[in-house]
Order: C-alpha cells, then structure tokens, then sequence
C-alpha cells in the first residue's frame, strides 16, 4: 500500500504535464524544420507509428545518462563504474578510461555469488577449461553435458518438485514456456505488476488474459468466479484450461506474494498455479529454499515452479521445475529446449557449485552465513531507512527495497547525486512503475558489510534531505510509526 | 494530508495513471492558474479570458483525447493503434466516473465561459460550437466511430 502526500501527486501530475507539454512543442517545431530539409527517403514509411517513440525521445534521453552505465568490474559490493560525458545534450555518450569505485545498490548479487567466491571460481575455470566456453549447439543435438545432467538433478533437489528443465536465459524461458503450456480455449490470470516476460509468453500464447489487482486473492476469486461462469469469449463454452501466474517477490515493490491463500483459491477452483521465483530463491526462507519455504507451502501444491539463477546464484539462465510428466512434456516441446543454444557449461557449473555451498554440501555453513547475513542487512536497512523518514516499499525480509521519488525532477537528481557521492542506485520511472510512483530501487547483498549499509545510509539521508523524499517524519527513537500531518517544506 | 494510492487493473500505461489519486484537483488547478495567467498576459476582462480558456482547453483536449491515436511509447505493442486516449481509458468500459467527470468539465466551462461575458454574440456562438463538440464526442455511441473516415486508418 502506497501513501502519497496529496501535495506530491498533484505536484507529479503538473511536472509531467509540462514536460509533455515541452515535447510536444519541440515535436512541432522539429516537423516545421525538417519539413524544409531534403529527405532521400520519399515513399518508404516511417520507422515508428504515430508518436509511440515519443516518450523515449521527449522524456526518457533528457535523464539518458541515468541509465545503462557501463560498469567495468564484477558487481561485487564495491564496483567500477565507467566515467562518461555528453556533447550532445544526452543523446549520445562518450566513455572515457577513468572510472570511479562506487558502492554497488543497483545489483541482484543476494547471496554474495557475484565476484570471486572460493567454492565456485576454481570450479568455473576448471569447467571452463575441460569443456569450453559455449556448447555450441541446441540441448537437443549435441548441447547436453554431464554438467547439465548434473545441473538439473541439483535444481530437483533444491526446490523441492520430481524434475526440472534448465534453460540458457531467464526471460526466454517465460516468454517460450507459457505458450508451450497453455494456448487459444485457455485461461491467463496475471498479477497486474507481472514482468514483461509473463506479459510477452503470456500474448504469444493467444490465450485470453485478465489481470487481477496485486497481491489480492480476494479481486483474484472474484476475476475467477466471473470468468468460469462466463466461459470464453464468444462461445461461452467452458475454458480449457486455467493458469494463474503469480511471482515470488516482486521486482519493483519488493512485495511477497499471499501464496498461501493463491494456491488456496487456485485449489477450489481447480486453476493450475505458475510460480515465478526469480527473485526469491536462493534469498529468502531459512535455507534460501524460496517463498515454499518461507511461507509454509507444500511445493506439491504449485505445479509449475519457475525461476532464474541471474540473482542469487551469480549465474545465467532459468528453470522449471514441476511433475516428471510435465518437464518431459516441455522437453519434447518447448523451443526454448530444441532450437535455443543450452547454457553454457561454466555457467552451469557456477549454479551447481552456489547451489552446493547453500546447501552446506561444501563441509563449511558458509551458505547459512550467507543467509543470515542477507536477511540481517536487509532487515536493518529498511529499518534504518524507514526511521530516516523515507517511504520505503517491500514486506520484512525481502532483499528488494524501493524508496519512492515520485517527482519525475527527482529521478536524475537522485542518481546523479548518490553517483557523485560515489554511491550507486538504480532509479526506475514510468513506463516501468505507474506514472505517480518513481522510484529508487536498493538491492542489499550478503556481501554487504555493516560498515558499507552505514555509509550508504549516510549518503542516501544527505541526497535525501536534498532532493527532499522524505516523505515521512523522522523518528528520533525506536517507536511504533504513526503518520501525521507534516508541513512539506 | 496523505492518500493510499491502489493499485489498478489496467494494464494500458497509457490510461492507469488516471485511475490514481489527485488527477482530478490538477486538471481543476491547472485551468484556473491558465486562466489568471491569461488575465495577466492579455490584460482582457474576465469573461474574455474564460471564453480563451475555454477555447485552448478544446483546442488541446481535442486533440489528445480525441485525435492522437496509440500509445507515446512501443512497449505494449501497438495493440491500442487504433484508439483514441478516450477510448482507451477505463478499458473502454463506458459512463464510468472518469468518463463522468470529464463530460462535465467542459460544460461547466461553457457555463462560466457565457455567463461572464453575458452571452454576448461572437463569443457565445464559438463557445456554444466547442462544447457540443466536445460532449458529442464523449457520447457512448460515438466509441469507435469515425464519421465520414475523418481520422480513421489507413
């Protein structure tokens, strides 16, 4: 649940009122100017329809060097960030050879797995050298190692389901999977802040798709209840099937899904249960098992487990996990598995090797350090940031947490100043996160030490009061947060 | 004062960021501060400058209401192409309080607009011609329809 102080939204609207206002202005003039230059192009259409690129030329390149900053390190807690300039107001960058050592905010390195580990480098290489760098094929010709066996045997293992399939990048195993399971007759019930990937597998699918309001199981029996006794669109005719996809935590809000009460619901009405765990395994519940574990649901009763081994195994790639019939299913299906190249043996023996040390199959409890210390920063810092008087979004425990900026003014003035400060955050506006709720997304790490979180929660309070976000009051102790009315100056 | 911003269902991000909190006071606030800006720069009588509000505010909300076609960005895909802003928003469910309120403000417009310039001739008649415009426009029976294929596709 978002609190906007009501002067904010209002002063959000009339920000993005008058750049929109500025865009368009500068639109009209561009097409008086170039009306008078000579175009070799005569009777070839236009790259893009109507006005949709206006948003990326008008709003997006005026805050451009926000965005994809080339990084020259591994993303470890301390990181390389590539120095650039502009002579072109933003639309093109120059990199120059210095760089600047900044603390890392910005990556999905949970567990720590990001830079050199002791367990999994020596691995790695060793891989690397007996099998090389790419497998040079598709899994179902001649891209199947033993690694790769080995692979998805460790993913069963780990999450808990009968078998897996692995695949060589995270959004394309949704985007390839979600059509292979369910197609035109079916049902798609997404979660309205969904990733693209589910929205994209979803669309390629032909299947119909409604949207239930987040995280409410409540809109979601209802959403259900109205389409099975609708049926499908024209024919009335019942549903062939029936899929609602629901993510573990959700990338922009930090939010843990209700499970429990989702595969409740999804349970009465006989709808199967698609779970996407790209940020949650590996970082949450007490041996980094996932939301299952965190939550206390049977993985049984989730009938297809997906998830990525980008965040908090250092590594590349996705998974599905689900019954012995189902993967095999997919395995003789899927295009993703027959024609996409499999994943590259290094990587594959960089997840095993995580997925190892986790355990505590290495013989050390590095993996339950891990853990703990995750959780341990994670808790801290949303604590420290929340009594700062920050709005900070997420459920405790989760190692996603957004502050909200709301102004679009304040989306670059937040990251320009933190980069000064040598401090490094990702920001996110719209389209990515509903027009009103910019925001600046913290991504804590395991490796993290506690003297890093101080020092950026000093940087992050200093930006703060000068962009002023901070939307709440202050506490000066450790009392029960009470919103009152505040004079925002 | 705060407000607890929902999250909607619509999936247009063209569209949702209407269905948020403090939309409504900034459209309101946004035509009164024109109007004391035009009172200012043209230094008219009230009534004149109502009936210039009134006139840009259907100059522009015409056009990207009922005009513009699509979505200023490429992310959903190009299914909305064929739309307007106005028949895109709520999902293109009709009469909804949105949909309501919009109808309203450009008669209350005209309201204001002849009642202070005594609905005096040259400009009663244009304000009279922008607001049946505008409220036709917003009609039910007008989702989808292009009269004599002004604006319709290719």
């Amino acid at each position: 649940m978002i609190t906007i102080p009501y002067l904010t939204a209002v002063s959000t609207y009339f920000s993005y009122g008058l750049l929109f206002a500025f865009g368009q202005l500068r639109d009209f003039f561009r097409r008086f100017i170039d009306w008078w230059l000579t175009t070799n192009l005569h009777g070839y259409a236009p790259i893009c329809l109507g006005h949709e690129d206006f948003y990326i030329r008008r709003l997006y390149h005026r805050i451009q060097d926000c965005f994809e900053r080339p990084i020259s390190s591994a993303p470890d807690a301390w990181f390389d960030v590539v120095e650039r300039y502009s002579n072109d107001n933003n639309k093109t960058f120059k990199r120059t050879t210095k760089t600047s050592r900044c603390l890392n905010l910005g990556s999905y390195n949970y567990l720590g797995f990001g830079s050199f580990d002791e367990y999994c480098t020596p691995r790695v290489i060793e891989s690397l050298k007996k099998f090389s760098a790419s497998t040079c094929s598709s899994r179902v010709d001649a891209g199947t190692t033993s690694v790769h066996a080995e692979l998805e045997e460790c993913v069963t293992r780990f999450v808990g389901k009968p078998a897996a399939v692995v695949f060589g990048m995270g959004y394309a195993t949704n985007s390839a999977i979600i059509p292979v399971l369910i197609g035109k007759g079916g049902l798609i019930i997404s979660d309205s802040l969904n990733h693209s990937s589910i929205v994209n597998g979803a669309r390629g699918s032909g299947a119909t798709i409604r949207v239930f309001q987040h995280n409410t199981p409540s809109h979601l029996e209802r959403v259900l209840r109205e389409q099975i006794a609708e049926g499908q669109p024209r024919t009335h005719r019942p549903w062939k099937k029936i899929i609602v996809v629901v993510e573990g935590i959700y990338s922009m809000e930090g939010e843990i899904c209700h499970l429990p009460e989702v595969v409740a619901i999804c349970k009465k009405y006989k709808a199967y249960v698609y779970l996407d765990e790209a940020h949650s395994i590996g970082a949450i519940g007490k041996t980094g098992k996932g939301i299952c574990e965190l939550l206390g649901v049977d993985t049984a009763d989730v009938d297809v487990m997906m998830g990525t081994f980008t965040k908090s195994f250092g590594s590349c790639g996705g998974y599905i996990a689900g019954s012995k019939e189902l993967v095999q299913y997919l395995k003789h299906q899927c295009p993703a598995h027959l024609y996409a190249t499999s994943i590259p043996t290094p990587s594959a023996q960089q997840i095993i090797s995580a997925i190892k040390v986790i355990l505590g199959e290495d013989g050390s409890n590095r993996g339950a350090q891990k853990l703990a210390r995750i959780r341990e920063n994670s808790n801290f810092f949303r604590a420290e940031l929340q009594k700062m008087g920050f709005e900070v979004l997420g459920d405790n425990d989760s190692p996603v947490m957004p502050i909200m900026l709301y102004n679009p003014a304040k989306i670059p003035a937040f990251s320009r100043e933190c980069l000064r400060q040598k401090v490094a955050v990702v920001v996110v506006g719209f389209p990515a996160t509903p027009l009103l709720l910019a925001r600046a997304r913290i991504c804590i790490s395991a490796s993290h030490s506690r003297e890093d979180l101080i020092r950026a929660l000093k940087v992050i309070s200093k930006v703060g009061d000068l962009s002023g976000i901070k939307y709440f009051p202050a506490e000066p102790k450790k009392i029960e947060q009470t919103k009152n009315d505040i004079k925002l100056d | 004062m705060y407000v607890r911003a929902l999250p909607t269902t619509d999936v247009n991000r063209n569209t949702e960021w209407f269905t948020y909190p403090g939309v409504w006071t900034t459209y309101i606030l946004i035509l009164f501060f024109s109007w004391l800006l035009v009172l200012s720069v043209f230094h008219c009588s009230p009534g004149i400058a109502w009936t210039i509000v009134h006139l840009a505010h259907f100059t522009v909300t015409y056009h990207s209401f009922h005009w513009k076609k699509g979505t200023p960005f490429g992310d959903d895909q190009g299914v909305y192409n064929r739309l307007t802003w106005w028949e895109q928003i709520d999902n293109g469910k009709q009469l909804t309080r949105n949909r309501k309120f919009l109808t309203v403000v450009p008669v209350v417009l005209y309201l204001i607009a002849s009642h202070t310039t005594d609905y005096q001739h040259p400009m009663l008649f244009l304000n009279t011609l922008a607001v049946f415009v505008m409220v036709v426009a917003k009609f039910p029976h007008m989702h989808k329809v292009r009269i004599f294929g002004i604006n319709g596709d290719q």
